[in-house]
C-alpha cells in the first residue's frame, strides 16, 4: 500500500506535467523559412568556441564542418578535391601554386567571397601564429593578383600543400568583419552549406540551410546540434525519435547496435593511430633487437579487444588500409619464441620498464596493463605510471620514460604520419630514433611531386621504421556513429568529418 | 506567544554574520582550488600546442603571475562586485555563463522539490500515524530504497521506461519555462522525477520522525484527553506542528538539489549549473569551476538563511545559540 502511495503520487505529478501537451512527436522542428526538415544531432559536448581557426575542440569541428569551406577538401578517400578553389596549377619549378576561385560564392551575410578573403584568412593563421601555422611552414607568400586568383609561393616543392590547405576546417576561409567584431566565436559567418542561426550556451546550436551554397542548396532545412555527454541518454533519445544522429556511442554497445534493425550504424577505421615508443636514449632500448623482442611479445588482439571491444582495426603501421598511402606490413604477430631469441641475442636477461600512460586517455592505462602481463615472461617487470596529460607531456619531452603509449589524430598526408615522429630532427621524435636512410627518404618524400614515386618513398621509410621498432604500432581506432534509418545520404568518414550537406530526412 | 521583534532581529543578525563568515571560508577554498591543482592550470587549459607568448598572455590575463595575497584580494574584490574573471576556454565572463545556467537549474530544482513534497508529505504522515504496522514498514522500506538508489541508475531506468518503451517523454533537451511552459513541463518531467523521487524518499523519513515526535508531545495528549475527535487532533495539532521541521528539511533539500544535480543534469543533458560544473571540470576551466562552486555555495547559504528566517517567524520556541 505504501509503495502505491509513492508511485501513485509520482505518476499523478507526471500526469500533471504531461497534461496539456500535444501528443505525438516531442521534437520541436523549427524550420525557419527553410523547406526541408531539421535534423537533430547529438554530439558529446559543447564546443569551446566557433572560430574555426582557433578552436581545437572536435565538438566545434563537428558543427563547423557544415558552416565553413576550405580552398580544397578531402573526398571519402581523403584525396583533395575542389571546394572554394575550382582549379589550380603548379609552376614548372613547383614553387608557385595558382588557385582559381569559384565565381559567385557569397558568405552567409550576403557579402561576396573573393581572393582577399583567402589572403586574409591565411595571413591571420600565419601572423597570429595560430595552432595550424605549421601547415604553412614552406609558404613564403600568399597574394591575390585579382579577385578570382590566389597565388601561394613556397620555398621548396610542397606536394602536400593541398592536404595542408584542405585537411580540416581549421584552415577555413573566414570573413574579416566577422573576426574584427569578435562575433566569430559565437556567431561565425562562413560560405558553407549551412549558416549558424542560434547558439544557446549549454544546450544547442542550430544551423539553417544556405540556399545560395555553391554546391547546391542542402536537402535538409537545417541541423540542430544538442550536447549529450551520456551515451545511454543519446541512444535513448535516438530510439525515442528526439534525435536522428549521434556519435555518442559506447564501443561496448556496437555489437548490440549492429543487430538493431531500428538504427543505422556506421563503423569505419579512422586515420588516427595508437602506438608504443621505447626510449632509445636509454639502455637496453637502444638495441633494436630488444625493441623487436617487445614488438613480438605484445598481444595486439587482446589490446584491441580491451580498449575498443574489437571495434578498432589492428595495424602494424600508421596509415589505415582505406588510405591511398597505406603500406601493407605484418611482421610482428605474437611470437614468444622469437621474442626470447632476440632477447638472448641482445644479451638482455630482463629488468624493469617504466611505462608512461596517462589517466586522460584511459585506453593507454588499459593497454598498459595488458602489456605488463605480456612482458612478464621475458623477465621484464613493467611499472605503470598514469599522470595527467600535461605532466605526461613534460615527462615525454624530458625523455623521462622507458616506454610510452599515445595516439596521433587527424593526419592525412604521409608526411604528417612519419616526418616529425621519426626524422632525426623531427619535433615529436621523443623516442630519439635516428636513421640516416629514413631521414633521406622522409626528406625526399617532402619534395617529391610524382605521386607514385612519393608513395614508394614512404612505403620504404615506413617499413624501415616498423622493422626497427621506432614506434611499435598497435591499431587505428574506428569512427563509430549511429543514426535513424530516416536519414539518407550520410556516411561516416575516416577523417571524422560530419558532413550533412548531402543528407536528407525522410519518414 | 510569539518572539519579540528585537530577539528575532538579533537572531537574524547572528545568522547573517555566521553566513558571511562561512562565505569567506568558501572564498578561501575556491581560491585555493587553482593553487592546489597538480600541474600548471594555464598549461592544462592550453593543451598540447601553444606558443610561449600564448602561455604568458593567459597567465597574465588570469592574474596567476601576481603574488598570492594580491591574487586573493583581487579575487575576493572581484567576486563581491560580480566579476569572477573570464573562462579559460572561450574568454566569456564567468558571471555571464553562470547567469545563463541559473534558470534551468532553479526550475529543475523547484519542480523536483514539488514532486518530493507531493510524495513525502502524505507518505510520511501516513506512515507515522500507522507506526509499527505493515503499511509503515512498506513506506519505510520504499524510502530506504529511494535513499540508497543511485540517481544515475534511476534516471536511466526512467529514460528506458518513459522515453524508449512508452515513448511519452523526451530523454533530453530543455525549453525555457518562459518560452513554452507546456514544453518545459514535458522536458523537465523525467529529470525532476529523478530528483524528486530521491529527495522525496529522504524527506519521507524526516516527516515521519517529525510527526511521531509531535504526536508524543504533551499538548497532543491534552487534546486527546479533552475528547477532541481523532481527525481534529491529527490534522490541527500533530500535522500543523510537524510542518515546522518539514520546512527546514525542505529548505535543506532544496539547497542540496540546487548544488547536487550534476549527475541528473548530465544524464538528461539539462543545461544547468551541474552540467556546467561537469563540463568545466572536464575542460579544466578553472575560473568557471571556481565561479560555479562559489555560486552553488552562495545559493546554499541563501536558502538556509531564508529557512531560518521563516523558522524564526513561525516557531516561537526558537533559541539563539
Amino acid at each position: 500500500m505504501g509503495k502505491r502511495v509513492i508511485s501513485g503520487a509520482a505518476l499523478a505529478v507526471t500526469a500533471l506535467l504531461v497534461a496539456g501537451c500535444s501528443a505525438g512527436e516531442g521534437v520541436d522542428l523549427d524550420s525557419s523559412g527553410a523547406d526541408g526538415e531539421v535534423l537533430v544531432a547529438a554530439i558529446g559536448g559543447e564546443p569551446d568556441q566557433l572560430d574555426p581557426q582557433k578552436t581545437t575542440s572536435y565538438f566545434a569541428f563537428e558543427v563547423l564542418e557544415n558552416v565553413f569551406d576550405t580552398l580544397v577538401e578531402p573526398d571519402e578517400n581523403l584525396e583533395m578535391q575542389p571546394a572554394l578553389a575550382e582549379s589550380w596549377e603548379v609552376s614548372d619549378d613547383q614553387l608557385e601554386w595558382t588557385f582559381t576561385l569559384r565565381d559567385g560564392v557569397t558568405f552567409h551575410d550576403g557579402s561576396e567571397f573573393t581572393s582577399a578573403d583567402v589572403v586574409y584568412s591565411y595571413d591571420r593563421i600565419i601572423d597570429e601564429e595560430l595552432s595550424n601555422a605549421w601547415k604553412f611552414a614552406s609558404v613564403t607568400d600568399v597574394t591575390a593578383p585579382d579577385d578570382q586568383t590566389v597565388v601561394i609561393t613556397v620555398a621548396q616543392p610542397t606536394p602536400n600543400l593541398l592536404s595542408n590547405l584542405g585537411g580540416f576546417k581549421g584552415m577555413a576561409i573566414v570573413q574579416e568583419d566577422n573576426v574584427a567584431s569578435g562575433d566569430i566565436t559565437t556567431a561565425p559567418v562562413g560560405t558553407g552549406p549551412f549558416s549558424v542561426e542560434e547558439y544557446v550556451s549549454g544546450d544547442h546550436i542550430t544551423l539553417t540551410a544556405n540556399p545560395d551554397y555553391w554546391g547546391g542548396a542542402p536537402e535538409l532545412g537545417g541541423v540542430e546540434y544538442r550536447f549529450i555527454s551520456e551515451p545511454a541518454t543519446a541512444l535513448a533519445a535516438l530510439r525515442g525519435g528526439e534525435i536522428q544522429w549521434t556519435d555518442v556511442v559506447p564501443p561496448q554497445q556496437v555489437g548490440e547496435l549492429e543487430t538493431d534493425e531500428a538504427l543505422e550504424l556506421g563503423v569505419t577505421p579512422s586515420s588516427d593511430y595508437w602506438y608504443l615508443a621505447l626510449n632509445q636514449a636509454r639502455e637496453p632500448w637502444s638495441d633494436v633487437r630488444v625493441r623487436q623482442a617487445i614488438a613480438y611479445a605484445i598481444d595486439r588482439d587482446a589490446i584491441v579487444q580491451a580498449v575498443s571491444y574489437g571495434t578498432a582495426e589492428l595495424n602494424q603501421l600508421a596509415i589505415p588500409e582505406q588510405s591511398v598511402w597505406h603500406t601493407p606490413y605484418d611482421t610482428y604477430s605474437t611470437d614468444m619464441d622469437a621474442a626470447q631469441q632476440l632477447m638472448a641475442e641482445a644479451g638482455f636477461t630482463g629488468g624493469t620498464l617504466d611505462l608512461l600512460a596517462t589517466s586522460d586517455y584511459p585506453e593507454t592505462v588499459t593497454a598498459a596493463q595488458i602489456i605488463a602481463a605480456n612482458l612478464e615472461p621475458l623477465g621484464i617487470e613493467v611499472s605503470i605510471r598514469q599522470p595527467d596529460f600535461s605532466t605526461w607531456l613534460d615527462e615525454q619531452n624530458s625523455g623521462n620514460f622507458d616506454m610510452l603509449m599515445m595516439g596521433w589524430l587527424g593526419n592525412i598526408d604521409p608526411d604528417d604520419f612519419y616526418y616529425s615522429q621519426h626524422h632525426s630532427t623531427g619535433a615529436s621524435n621523443a623516442q630519439k630514433y635516428a636513421n640516416p636512410e629514413v631521414d633521406q627518404l622522409l626528406d625526399a618524400g617532402r619534395v617529391e611531386t610524382d605521386t607514385e614515386a612519393r608513395k614508394d618513398l614512404y612505403a620504404q621509410a615506413a617499413t624501415i621504421i616498423a622493422d626497427e621498432a621506432s614506434y611499435i604500432y598497435l591499431y587505428n581506432p574506428s569512427v563509430i556513429q549511429t543514426w535513424s534509418p530516416s536519414v539518407t545520404g550520410y556516411e561516416a568518414r575516416a577523417d571524422r568529418a560530419i558532413r550533412f550537406r548531402d543528407a536528407a530526412l525522410g519518414d | 506567544m510569539r518572539m519579540q521583534p528585537a530577539r528575532v532581529l538579533r537572531f537574524l543578525g547572528v545568522r547573517f554574520v555566521s553566513s558571511a563568515v562561512v562565505l569567506l571560508g568558501v572564498l578561501v577554498v575556491v581560491f585555493a582550488i587553482v593553487q592546489l591543482v597538480p600541474g600548471d592550470p594555464v598549461r592544462l587549459a592550453l593543451g598540447t600546442r601553444y606558443t610561449p607568448e600564448a602561455y604568458e598572455a593567459l597567465r597574465a590575463a588570469s592574474g596567476l603571475d601576481r603574488p598570492l595575497p594580491e591574487q586573493f584580494v583581487g579575487y575576493v574584490g572581484g567576486a563581491l562586485t560580480g566579476d569572477l574573471g573570464v573562462s579559460f576556454r572561450n574568454g566569456e565572463p564567468v558571471t555571464t555563463t553562470l547567469l545563463s545556467r541559473l534558470p534551468p537549474t532553479i526550475s529543475l530544482a523547484l519542480a523536483g522539490l514539488a514532486i518530493a513534497l507531493v510524495i513525502a508529505v502524505p507518505a510520511g504522515i501516513w506512515s507515522a500515524l500507522r507506526e509499527g504496522r505493515v503499511s509503515d514498514a512498506i513506506v519505510r522500506t520504499a524510502s530506504q530504497f529511494g535513499v540508497s538508489v543511485p540517481d544515475f541508475w534511476l534516471g536511466m531506468l526512467l529514460i528506458s521506461l518513459f522515453s524508449v518503451t512508452l515513448g511519452v517523454l523526451p530523454a533530453s533537451g530543455y525549453t525555457a519555462i518562459t518560452e513554452n511552459p507546456a514544453e518545459w513541463a514535458r522536458r523537465v518531467a523525467l529529470p525532476a522525477l529523478t530528483v524528486g523521487l530521491v529527495a522525496g524518499a529522504i524527506m519521507t523519513r524526516y516527516i515521519r520522525a517529525a510527526v511521531l515526535d509531535v504526536a508524543s508531545a504533551g499538548f497532543v495528549r491534552t487534546a486527546v484527553s479533552k475528547g477532541l475527535p481523532r481527525r481534529v487532533v491529527t490534522f490541527r495539532h500533530i500535522v500543523r506542528n510537524a510542518l515546522v521541521p518539514v520546512l527546514t528539511i525542505a529548505g535543506i533539500q532544496l539547497a542540496t538539489i540546487l548544488g547536487g544535480v550534476i549527475v541528473v543534469e548530465v544524464v538528461f543533458a539539462w543545461p544547468g549549473l551541474g552540467r556546467l560544473v561537469y563540463d568545466a571540470v572536464a575542460a579544466r576551466d578553472y575560473p568557471l569551476i571556481q565561479g560555479a562552486v562559489l555560486l552553488i555555495a552562495v545559493m546554499f547559504l541563501l536558502v538556509n538563511l531564508l529557512v531560518d528566517v521563516l523558522y524564526a517567524v513561525i516557531d516561537p520556541r526558537i533559541r539563539v545559540s
